[in-house]
């Protein structure tokens, strides 16, 4: 094996020291809520704070909402785009991508024009508008993740195998597609499960108990509790990318989607 | 009544003919192969018979039954494919079990007939690998005990032994032909290799540009090409420009005069006509003593091929011939580079051709 250089070490410690020392800093401010005293008294105070539970429960439960609301939205239709109109591959990455370009203000305000009136607004009277949002805001990480994941199957010939053996499409989609792209889906579970739990600017303009908005509201009110609940995103995000790791590793014969082998 | 019927079959890809007037009979428990270059429509016919494709024009019909429009799960056709397309995230025998697990059968029937498969596969032991736990042939071979598991009225295969290397591919064709023979199962293989074709069919199509060339026995195929196509694409031809001279079955080559019998007879005198033979039809002599008819020739190459000798010969007018020789009698030869020799074209071999 080659050995690296030493200006690619210098590159790496630069590379590190430029991302962990500001968490290095927040973990160890977050720890200083006793006068001349390293403590967990801020993390204490977050997890005693019914706000924190409530609002973390509510933003946990709608990004569960939304990873079911988009596998069910995008796998059929990746699963069908491959198979059927590939030649439409390209423009359905392209509204895929919309979400990133498309500010969250003008989205939100779309959606709340449009959902707003009957028969819809029961949408906006309810956190079902925010799923959607979320749904839309996941949908780039959500459909490459899960293109990724059917391109590193021969989706055409495994359901051609799978029709000459009697199977439906639907059977074919749900007990020979989604089974061979568990990681793919892993993978866009977390990462929208990521976004939903960090989520500011839709939660806040339609007003939901969401972890983003109480993120920011105690950071305008508290001292230490804001570097408390970063470092404890982090630590969320973390346990996130490792189990996509994990569950990778562990998927009898598929394509790794995250991290390498 | 035959029991596959293709008839007038056409399949167009927007301006492109893929397959045309395909007229075709296959009987029930017979194994005929498709056989032609890519692109000559082998595939796509295999795939309009499986139900993946749906022809222009032209029916299919199985068992006396119309096919044509019928969807590919309800025609009880099994396929094996090139890429084996295994269910990676299913185990060899969730695999072989796949099919008969969509046909509802019982846990206990699904059991019986796996072990079943596995056994005439020789592949019990590995029985719970995954698919990527097995080599290509292993993998292949379960994707044909898959196939087979839910007793299919037609057995396809596309190309199944193009992924393997020389060795494999002969024994599991052996072993393909072996089975189909066992189970007496109505087989269309596809293939654009010949000795694959020749050695395993009971029947070859050769097909080219999406029309079949010739339909027949592997030794019909070879011995009696219809077609300059087939002529060319079965084996190796030499082809030797000649002129057919008059109407009693004489052909002339320069200065050479061939009689082709009633091989020429189609042919009226002063047509233009290419003689075919066989490499290992031409008999080849050293020099001396002189042969009846014998044409003198010069080496211009020698290739050992393990039980033959493959001579390219100068044969001034008649063009380079190739000639196949054993290699035991061709140690008795000169073969050295420009070495005399002399060659007989045996007239009653000598295909016609325009």
């Amino acid at each position: 094996m080659k050995r690296m250089s030493i200006t690619s070490w210098l590159w790496i410690v630069i590379g590190a020291l430029y991302f962990l020392l500001p968490l290095i800093a927040t973990a160890d401010f977050s720890l200083r809520a006793e006068k001349d005293k390293l403590g967990f008294l801020a993390y204490q105070r977050v997890f005693a704070d019914p706000k924190f539970i409530s609002t973390f429960t509510f933003s946990l439960y709608i990004s569960l909402i939304t990873i079911v609301a988009s596998i069910i939205l995008v796998v059929p239709t990746a699963y069908w785009v491959r198979l059927r109109v590939p030649a439409f591959r390209r423009v359905f990455e392209f509204i895929t991508l919309l979400p990133l370009i498309i500010p969250a203000v003008v989205l939100v305000f779309g959606l709340s024009r449009i959902y707003g009136k009957y028969p819809f607004q029961f949408m906006i009277e309810t956190p079902a508008l925010f799923v959607v949002g979320n749904v839309v805001f996941s949908l780039p990480y959500m459909y490459r993740s899960v293109d990724v994941g059917l391109r590193a199957i021969d989706v055409h010939t495994l359901t051609e195998a799978a029709q000459s053996l009697g199977a439906s499409l639907p059977y074919t989609l749900f007990r020979v597609i989604f089974p061979n792209i568990t990681v793919a889906l892993l993978s866009g579970a977390f990462l929208t499960f990521a976004i939903v739990m960090g989520e500011f600017t839709m939660a806040s303009l339609l007003v939901q108990p969401a972890f983003g908005p109480y993120m920011q509201l105690i950071s305008s009110s508290k001292v230490y509790e804001p570097s408390a609940v970063a470092i404890i995103s982090f630590l969320l995000t973390w346990m996130c990318t490792g189990a996509i790791q994990l569950l990778g590793r562990r998927a009898p014969g598929q394509t790794q989607i995250a991290g390498s082998r | 009544m035959a029991f596959l019927t293709l008839t007038n079959i056409r399949k167009t890809f927007g301006a492109a003919i893929a397959v045309d007037q395909f007229n075709l009979q296959v009987e029930r428990g017979e194994f005929l192969s498709f056989l032609g270059p890519s692109g000559c429509g082998k595939t796509t016919t295999m795939r309009m018979i499986a139900g993946f494709e749906t022809p222009t024009a032209g029916t299919i019909s199985l068992d006396g039954k119309d096919i044509t429009s019928l969807s590919p799960t309800k025609r009880n056709v099994g396929m094996v494919f090139q890429s084996y397309a295994l269910f990676p995230h299913l185990s060899a025998r969730d695999n072989i079990g796949f099919g008969l697990k969509i046909a509802g059968q019982s846990k206990d029937a699904i059991a019986e007939r796996v072990s079943e498969m596995l056994d005439l596969i020789k592949m019990q032991p590995q029985a719970d690998r995954y698919p990527h736990q097995l080599s290509g042939g292993q993998q292949q071979r379960v994707a044909l005990a898959r196939a087979l598991a839910v007793k299919p009225q037609v057995l396809l295969l596309d190309e199944p032994l193009s992924a393997l290397d020389a060795k494999i591919r002969e024994s599991l064709r052996n072993e393909i032909r072996d089975i189909q023979r066992a189970l007496n199962i109505t087989t269309v293989y596809v293939t654009h290799d010949q000795e694959e074709a020749l050695s395993v069919s009971d029947r070859v199509v050769v097909m080219s540009a999406g029309r079949i060339e010739q339909i027949g026995t592997p030794i019909e195929i070879y011995s009696q090409p219809q077609t300059p196509f087939v002529a060319d694409f079965v084996g190796s031809m030499n082809f030797i420009p000649a002129t057919v001279a008059d109407n009693k079955g004489n052909v002339r080559c320069g200065a050479h005069m061939f009689n082709v019998g009633a091989n020429a007879s189609a042919f009226a005198p002063n047509t233009a006509v290419r003689l075919a033979l066989r490499p290992e039809e031409l008999r080849v002599f050293s020099r001396e003593p002189q042969q009846p008819d014998a044409l003198p020739v010069t080496v211009s190459s020698a290739e050992f091929m393990g039980t033959t000798y493959r001579l390219h010969l100068a044969a001034g007018e008649l063009g380079t011939l190739l000639a196949e020789v054993p290699a035991n009698y061709a140690r008795t030869l000169n073969t050295k580079i420009g070495a005399p020799l002399q060659v007989q074209l045996p007239h009653d071999m000598l295909r016609v051709f325009v």
